[in-house]
């Protein structure tokens, strides 16, 4: 068996899938896995893949041209999800890999992804369905703090990796605004402008005594938003438990009505 | 109105959220609108929750009245203008500030604005409109806007409103006329059915004008919703559901609410609820109502002059399978989208997965599975190539006593209020299903469990 160790990352990953298919080792005794692996056999052979741009690129052509966008947003979805690996789960690049070796054989992509009795597809569906709710949370308990000079500052934890999607959905909501919400977790933060657009940096540079500094107006509108927040409910349907199933306890710490009780 | 300038945007905020908080509808659905690049707003059509409140309910609105002065009586309300509490009303340009300041925090999805009526129906919707042009033309507010239609308004200012929201609604309130005519006097099925259909004509209309013309202006682009009281009055399920048949199928609405009834005046007329509001009743009535817009049921199926209400214990789903096990099981591979909708267990997403992945390869039991099919409550009801899962007998008790046994069938929320002190095997429990309602903490109203 060869291992092939690729990195945790969108690059990393693809170019596992390139170097494996042009390595000619059959694919049949061939696995793949993110980051180091946690026990190694005495009869496999390890191969750690370099990250490589160019061969990422040939694949994501060869994945889009031939199976479309549709194709391609599950399996970076997957690539990019956060969940930790697990005993008895399919590692992702491996998922991946394999994914794409059976659309390669059978031609089409979309009919691939829907034959959810293959393992690595299920896998695939898996991960983005982990992903995607994770999306969709953020989405809605994000919460933006007005600073000192006006722009709108969030703090998220997310386990994965979602900031482009949360960036599109924010600068086309707020256009005039200027926002960052800044991935704690992958220390990645969305900037954008007002009337320009948004960019991805990296997070090492925020000033972070500034972004402590909230404007004037940002603590009597949070008093505001808590007392609605606190009014709203109906006291004789209290229910702690269904709130805390519907808002999981990990989002708390990040909007201000419920850090409260975190 | 004096008293009322003179108080805090927070003292107001409090009240008027106080009054505001017995309407249930806080979905911001229905509509897709993409930003314009210029002003602060867009909307996504299955809508977004932003946070639970204490009681489990999603805040999706900034959900408050105008103003909770009221010349009408309604005895289940609050407001009305005997029951003694505070009063206040804001201006629009309060609305407008914090609707556009909780907004670009993505504290909420938009505004769900009612009112009390203040000096008369017009007055009161004059104000409103007041407060939408505002918020659209001045602030450019492009997110969602949810608003009432006053009963016994002009006709033209609910037209205007109409072309500034996304949603409107008028409350039916009481599932009857009788129960409209005694507690709430002021109003009646005209008041309240004339609006509705004015909205709905008016909606219709409205499709042919974007046909001819895209960039007509649209009117109430959301389609309009309303919410019943249950419990305060003596209707029973059959009557609730044909009601909200009706309007689904004569009014065209997008959603039926109902809210269970919560005694907050104390009035002689209505009942008193030891146990607080029919929680687990309402779980129910939404479980059916998602059977009726979604899994193709009509309410006929359901319930009948003789079985007039929905079992306490069993999903209606569950409950009506039992009582067509002829019709059971069904080849997953073979049987029509209509009769996959329904097996108990298979969730309308579930039954658009199978014809799909069916198409491919022939499913068995562990893709179903994958699929996110519950086997422990469809098992009963399927075979796989012909064969069931396990050797099950097909009959009525004993399926229903396994079905029983699958806590999900009392929504955990319920459950964990103290429901699974009783015991469901007591003797005959079927026979008199009765659940103390005391025991029943809770349902959740915005995102009703899936009958699936
Ligand atoms: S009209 Fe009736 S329901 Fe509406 S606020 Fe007045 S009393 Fe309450």
């Amino acid at each position: 068996m060869y291992v092939f160790i690729c990195q945790n990352s969108l690059e990393g990953i693809f170019s596992g899938v390139y170097d494996a298919c042009a390595s000619r080792l059959g694919h049949r005794n061939i696995r793949l896995v993110t980051g180091e692996p946690e026990n190694y056999e005495l009869f496999s052979e390890y191969i750690y893949v370099t990250p490589s741009e160019e061969k990422t690129r040939k694949v994501i052509h060869t994945v889009t041209s031939r199976f479309g966008m549709q194709f391609y947003e599950s399996i970076c979805q997957a690539a990019m999800s956060g969940e930790p690996k697990k005993k008895g789960k399919m590692d992702k690049a491996d998922a991946i890999y394999e994914t794409i070796l059976l659309a390669l054989a059978n031609g089409d992509g979309q009919k691939v992804l829907l034959s959810l009795g293959e393992p690595c597809v299920y896998r695939i569906f898996e991960l983005c369905r982990a992903a995607n709710r994770e999306a969709c949370h953020h989405l809605e308990f994000l919460r933006f703090g007005e600073l000192e000079n006006g722009v709108l500052f969030a703090t998220i934890h997310p386990k994965d990796y979602i900031l482009p999607y949360l960036a599109e959905h924010f600068t086309d909501r707020l256009p005039m605004e200027n926002f960052m919400i800044y991935d704690a977790t992958h220390q990645t933060v969305v900037i954008h402008a007002a009337a320009k657009g948004y960019m991805l940096a990296d997070a090492a540079d925020l000033d972070l005594d500034k972004i402590k500094r909230y404007s004037e107006n940002e603590l009597e509108y949070r008093r505001l938003w808590l007392a609605f927040f606190d009014h709203i409910a109906i006291e004789a349907r209290k229910n702690p438990h269904l709130q805390m199933q519907l808002i999981p306890k990990r989002y708390w710490a990040d909007t201000p009505e419920l850090s409260r009780f975190a | 109105m004096r008293i009322a300038q003179e108080m805090s945007l927070m003292e107001k905020l409090t009240i008027l959220t106080d009054a505001a908080k017995y309407d249930v509808a806080c979905t911001s659905s229905g509509v897709d609108r993409r930003g314009n690049g210029r002003s602060m707003g867009n909307c996504v059509a299955p809508g977004l929750c932003h946070a639970f409140a204490a009681d489990g309910r999603c805040v999706s609105l900034l959900k408050i009245l105008f103003t909770n002065e009221c010349i009408f009586n309604c005895a289940y309300c609050q407001n009305n203008c005997n029951s003694d509490v505070p009063r206040a009303s804001f201006t629009p340009d309060e609305i407008c500030t914090l609707t556009m300041e909780f907004y670009r925090r993505n504290y909420i999805e938009g505004l769900f604005l009612s009112s009390g009526i203040l000096h008369s129906p017009n007055y009161t919707m004059e104000l409103i409109c007041q407060t939408l042009d505002r918020l659209r033309n001045v602030h450019q507010f492009n997110g969602y806007i949810h608003v009432k239609a006053i009963p016994g308004a002009d006709p033209a200012l609910v037209e205007r409103a109409g072309f500034l929201a996304d949603r409107m609604s008028v409350n039916l309130e009481l599932p009857t006329s009788d129960g409209l005519r005694r507690l709430a006097p002021y109003k009646s099925r005209n008041t309240i059915l004339k609006p509705m259909r004015q909205i709905q004509n008016r909606i219709t209309e409205n499709k042919n004008e974007l046909a001819v013309w895209r960039k007509a202006p649209r009117f109430v682009p959301a389609g309009q919703s309303t919410q019943m009281i249950i419990g305060a009055t003596p209707e029973n399920d059959f009557q609730i559901m044909s009601v909200a048949e009706s309007l689904y199928q004569k009014f065209a609405l997008k959603r039926v609410f109902y809210s269970a009834f919560v005694n907050v005046n104390h009035d002689s007329n209505l009942p008193v609820l030891p146990g607080g509001p029919p929680l687990l009743r309402e779980h129910r009535l939404y479980q059916a109502d998602w059977l009726l817009r979604y899994y193709q049921f009509s309410v006929d199926e359901l319930l009948s002059e003789d079985r007039p209400d929905f079992n306490i214990y069993l999903d209606p789903k569950c409950d009506w399978a039992l009582r067509h096990l002829e019709q059971f099981p069904v080849e997953i591979n073979r049987a029509s989208y209509r009769t996959l909708l329904r097996v108990p267990g298979i969730g309308y997403k579930s039954a658009e997965r199978i014809v799909k992945a069916r198409r491919t390869a022939t499913l068995d039991f562990s893709d179903l599975k994958k699929i996110g099919v519950v086997l422990k409550r469809a098992l009963y009801f399927i075979t796989c190539s012909g064969r069931m899962m396990y050797n099950t007998r097909i009959e009525e008790n004993y399926i229903c006593s396994q079905l029983m046994s699958d806590r999900t069938q009392i929504p955990k929320d319920v459950r964990n209020g103290g429901y699974q002190q009783i015991s469901l095997f007591d003797s005959g429990f079927l026979e008199h299903a009765v659940i103390p309602q005391e025991q029943i903490i809770a349902g959740d109203i915005s995102a009703p469990a899936q009958a699936g």
